[in-house]
């Protein structure tokens, strides 16, 4: 599904990802972690397109296409979804006119009809449901005034909604006590099938108590260092990385 | 309705700017007494009209054109418009069946039909195209209830009375330039009286057209909502596209008795210019409300076109407990500009206002909100509160905030706060990465920016504000 | 103490020209005493403290030149009915900081040139205006440069039949993106007849900016005054009690003159009826 090859990406002049290689297949859940700074949250706005980073060298294949030659909004069509560490807030939008206009946007992409408002309605409410969102919420305005906690079940929320092909979680558990911690894992279990795919991004292993990673990857210095399975989340949550990174300091 | 239906229907040119193939009837341009005598002749006017209208004419003659506002303004040769221009009609307009098939076209084309059967449920439309009224809808529904909804020409030589008692008392020709221009020359425009207690039933509407070349347009509205009385006006202009630029000096005047309410919406689309500046209309416009005890007038207005706005929708809120409204959405892209906002004057007390003014520049415009608040002398507990936003896009336009206010009274409380501030790329990268292109994006921003504004409009006037933002916007995001 | 009586206390003779005060933490402060048409240069990276006190009724013409990096404190404070024309250039990275104090009907009017980048200008002001008087202090701020700061507070009161007036502007230019500019008046009328008048006013040509304003005109909280009347305080006390918490946070900014500043607006506050 997701095939990364040497990736290389640099922000004004200075190089952060230093050849990142990564195979996602369909069905897996893939876990990135690492210490500060390694260059974990500029993978994932790469992979979304962030026209902040450039990227340098090496290539990205997402569905059998060069993602990298693709605007950010037809990424998002295709069905690649970024759940933001820090979602923006977007005054007097209405989450319901901003979904329904990226679900359409969506099924347009795939040559499908748009949703009418009653189907569309349905499925705001269906979707709300699975992060437990309260649905008052919906006719808010984007992220606005909502608590740090609201904002990560709306990432998931708006997840749902775009059933996306791979999702893109960047340190979506920061910042949540351990309640919603809990509601938004298990928003993304079950949204997990064996048709898509997901990346976690995070700091710590709680997150991974809940949802099961089968690959666990050490991000440090813009390289993936080590792999391993989830014990290997065990292990750096009891030892640290300095076990691992200590070769590779200068 | 959703932003997203509408942004499927983008046109990227100004959707109005046709014009229409209508036998029209002229007068030679210029001004001078001889003019007006004729416009006043044309109308059939009584002679204390024709005396009015001189009046005013020698008044504006020693006036000068104001220089205050943050406009600039290329010379305007007063002498080469014409003054009056009407489509050729048979006599009377009793029914359908007498219009012009080419005027039902044009008016149809804008989405206005005439035939009440198909008018928009509970809108009650006057059509004035250039000088003239040409047909106003469900008139007689109106007057079971004793409202008058007509042209202003045919209230002066029908109901005479209220005309005198009304016309001139909130805006006198001697308030200012346009003012006193548009006094002297007026053409049409509509009249609207409430009786006593009545509640109107259905939105009133005054859909304003220019189409001839060359001519100026001077409307003239008066509104009278009377003691306990319940009014919701809504008022449209469009203007076909051409390379000269044309001068529209209109005045609305409101009077809103003891206990009545006012809602006057306009969604103000004249022509813009194109993308170099070229051409679009002058927009010069009075619009003023007196405000007796316990009545609130509330103006909301979307301004969208014209090549240069000078408009300050204003109450005077003379009655005690009275109440002042202005809700303002001013857009300007390429090379418009805009000088807009309102002034509440509180005279009565315990008089209270509100204004919510939503600036948008873009391209190589010039966004200026300019507003007054004033607290006289025994205005107690008189209080406002004032909330001016500016929105920025792109590098090239300027966005301006000129307030003032001018308490005389101890006892006031006055806020106004302003913002300035522009789409971030954290907003459009969001949008993106849900999957919307930047265009829709930015659409929907300024949509949600300017949504305090078009929850104020009635329904279907929303829908038409909310799309009219996103053609404006069209090209200005690079 | 008032302001003259401290500086005669140091050694400064408030008819006179002015001098130099000696602070007790070493530093100096330079007094000028009613100037006509002066001319101050900060040079860079030099530091600069300066006092300046008008008492007559004359006009005043001061320009500031302050150089890059450079660093100015300045108390202009208005003990007669002075008309002063106050204007600060700063070049790049230099840093102003302006307090201002007009009474006794004076003008107060301020241009602040924001003429490189990276400089920064704090504006506190207070206009207290009694009797038949008309205070004005007008503060225009252009940001002709990028990423400039400037942040103004104009605190105003008006008693009496007086008039008190703000007028101000934040000009920023095509070019001086990244601007971040913040004004504030906030107007408090005391008597019947008392008129407050402010103009907060922006005009920006440049899309990359954070610039608010704001503006109040309000008037003392009267269940306050009531409620010290009730511990047994005058009308006049809780008054006083009352503008001295609205304007402190300004006059306060100066350490070395606060106590003095607040001691001048008090005796003012003490003859409105």
């Amino acid at each position: 599904m997701l095939s990364v090859k040497n990736l290389c990406a640099s922000v004004d002049d200075k190089q952060i990802l230093r050849g990142i290689n990564l195979e996602v297949r369909a069905g897996e859940v893939h876990a990135i972690m690492g210490p500060n700074g390694s260059g974990k949250s500029t993978l994932a706005s790469v992979l979304a397109g962030n026209e902040k980073f450039t990227v340098t060298d090496g290539s990205v294949e997402f569905m059998g296409r060069n993602l990298l030659e693709l605007s950010i909004e037809d990424r998002a069509r295709m069905g690649l979804f970024l759940g933001f560490q820090y979602p923006v807030e977007i005054p007097g939008v209405t989450m319901a006119n901003f979904m329904k206009m990226a679900v359409n946007e969506q099924r347009k992409f795939r040559g499908e009809e748009p949703l009418s408002a009653g189907a569309f309605l349905r499925m705001m409410r269906e979707k709300s449901a699975v992060v437990e969102l309260d649905s008052k919420l919906t006719n808010r305005a984007v992220n606005e005034g909502f608590s740090g906690g609201e904002k990560k079940k709306n990432e998931i929320f708006q997840m749902a909604m775009l059933e996306p092909k791979l999702a893109v979680l960047d340190e979506t558990d920061s910042g949540l006590d351990i309640d919603a911690l809990r509601i938004v894992a298990t928003g993304v279990t079950k949204l997990h099938t064996n048709e898509n795919a997901t990346i976690v991004i995070t700091h710590y292993q709680r997150l991974l108590d809940y949802i099961v990673p089968d690959y666990v990857h050490v991000l440090y210095k813009g390289r993936i260092i080590y792999t391993g399975d989830k014990t290997l989340a065990l292990k750096l949550e009891k030892e640290g990385y300095d076990w691992l990174i200590n070769d590779y300091k200068e | 309705m959703a932003e997203k239906e509408i942004l499927e229907n983008i046109d990227s040119e100004y959707k109005y700017g046709f014009t229409s193939d209508i036998d029209t009837e002229t007068i030679g341009k210029g001004l001078n007494e001889e003019v007006i005598r004729i416009i006043s002749s044309k109308k059939g006017e009584p002679e204390w009209m024709l005396e009015r209208r001189l009046a005013a004419f020698r008044h504006w003659q020693t006036m000068k054109l104001p220089t205050w506002a943050h406009l600039d303004i290329p010379e305007i040769d007063f002498q080469d418009i014409i003054y009056y221009a009407a489509p050729k009609a048979r006599k009377t307009l009793g029914s359908m069946d007498e219009v012009d098939p080419e005027l039902k076209r044009t008016f149809d084309k804008l989405g206005i039909p005439l035939e009440e059967q198909m008018a928009l449920a509970g809108v009650a439309v006057d059509a004035v195209m250039d000088s003239v009224s040409v047909k106003t809808t469900f008139r007689e529904t109106l007057a079971e209830k004793g409202i008058i909804f007509c042209s202003i020409s045919e209230a002066i030589k029908e109901y005479p009375e209220l005309i005198k008692k009304y016309l001139g008392k909130v805006v006198p020709h001697t308030d200012n330039f346009y003012a006193a221009l548009n006094a002297a020359v007026f053409s049409d425009g509509s009249f609207c009286y409430i009786p006593k207690g009545v509640r109107c039933p259905m939105e009133l509407s005054t859909y304003f057209r220019i189409n001839a070349e060359g001519t100026g347009q001077f409307e003239r509205t008066l509104l009278v909502a009377d003691e306990g009385s319940y009014v919701s006006y809504l008022e449209g202009c469009t203007a076909p596209q051409r390379d000269e630029n044309q001068l529209h000096a209109a005045v609305v005047e409101i009077i809103v008795e003891k206990d009545a309410e006012v809602k006057y919406s306009t969604v103000q689309n004249w022509y813009p210019g194109d993308k170099d500046g070229k051409g679009g209309i002058y927009n010069f416009v009075t619009k003023r409300g007196l405000c007796r005890e316990n009545a609130r007038l509330s103006w909301t207005q979307v301004e969208t076109g014209s090549a240069i706005t000078w408009k300050y929708p204003s109450c005077v809120l003379l009655g005690d407990n009275s109440v002042g409204e202005f809700y303002s959405v001013a857009m300007t892209n390429n090379y418009q500009q805009a000088d807009t906002g309102t002034k509440m004057i509180h005279i009565g007390r315990n008089t209270r206002s509100r204004i919510v003014s939503k600036g948008i520049s873009a391209g190589k415009s010039q966004n200026a909100y300019r507003g007054l608040v004033r607290v006289a002398k025994g205005a107690d507990n008189a209080r406002n509160y004032s909330q001016c936003d500016s929105l920025l896009i792109g590098d090239k336009c300027g966005a301006h905030t000129f307030p003032e206010i001018d308490s005389h009274n101890p006892t006031a409380v006055l806020e106004h706060e302003a913002t300035t501030s522009k789409i971030s790329e954290e907003q459009l990268f969001y949008c993106n990465q849900r999957g919307l292109s930047t265009e829709d994006a930015v659409g929907l921003i300024v949509n949600g920016y300017a949504r305090e504004v078009l929850a104020k409009l009635p329904m279907e006037f929303a829908v038409e504000a909310q799309k009219l933002l996103a053609i404006s916007l069209e090209g200005s995001v690079g | 103490m008032g302001l003259l009586e401290y500086l005669r206390e140091q050694g400064v003779d408030p008819q006179g020209e002015g001098g130099v005060l000696q602070l007790a933490n070493g530093e100096e402060v330079e007094v000028v005493i009613n100037p006509t048409d002066n001319l101050f240069s900060v040079e860079e990276q030099q530091r600069r403290k300066i006092l300046i006190i008008h008492t007559s009724d004359d006009t005043s013409k001061l320009l500031f030149d302050v150089k890059p990096y450079a660093s100015l404190q300045v108390v202009d404070v208005y003990l007669g009915g002075c008309f002063a024309d106050v204007t600060l250039r700063q070049q790049s990275g230099s840093v102003c900081d302006v307090l201002s104090v007009v009474m006794h009907g004076a003008i107060a009017d301020y241009t602040i040139d924001l003429n490189g980048k990276h400089s920064s200008n704090a504006l506190r002001g207070v206009f207290l205006s009694r009797g038949e008087e008309h205070c004005k202090m007008a503060v225009r701020v252009n940001h002709y440069y990028s990423d400039c700061v400037s942040n103004s507070l104009v605190k105003g009161v008006a008693g009496e039949k007086s008039i008190g007036e703000f007028n101000g502007m934040v000009y920023v230019a095509q070019d001086a993106q990244r601007t971040d500019a913040c004004q504030n008046s906030r107007n408090i009328e005391l008597g019947g007849e008392a008129k407050i008048i402010t103009k907060p006013q922006l005009e920006i040509y440049a899309d990359d900016v954070k610039c608010s304003h704001g503006a109040t005109v309000g008037q003392l909280d009267s269940e306050a005054v009531l409620y010290m009347r009730q511990r047994g305080l005058s009308q006049a006390q809780a008054r006083k009690l009352q503008i001295e918490g609205f304007v402190k946070d300004v006059v306060y900014s100066s350490s070395e003159f606060g106590e003095m500043l607040a001691e001048e607006l008090n005796a003012i506050l003490e003859q409105i009826q």
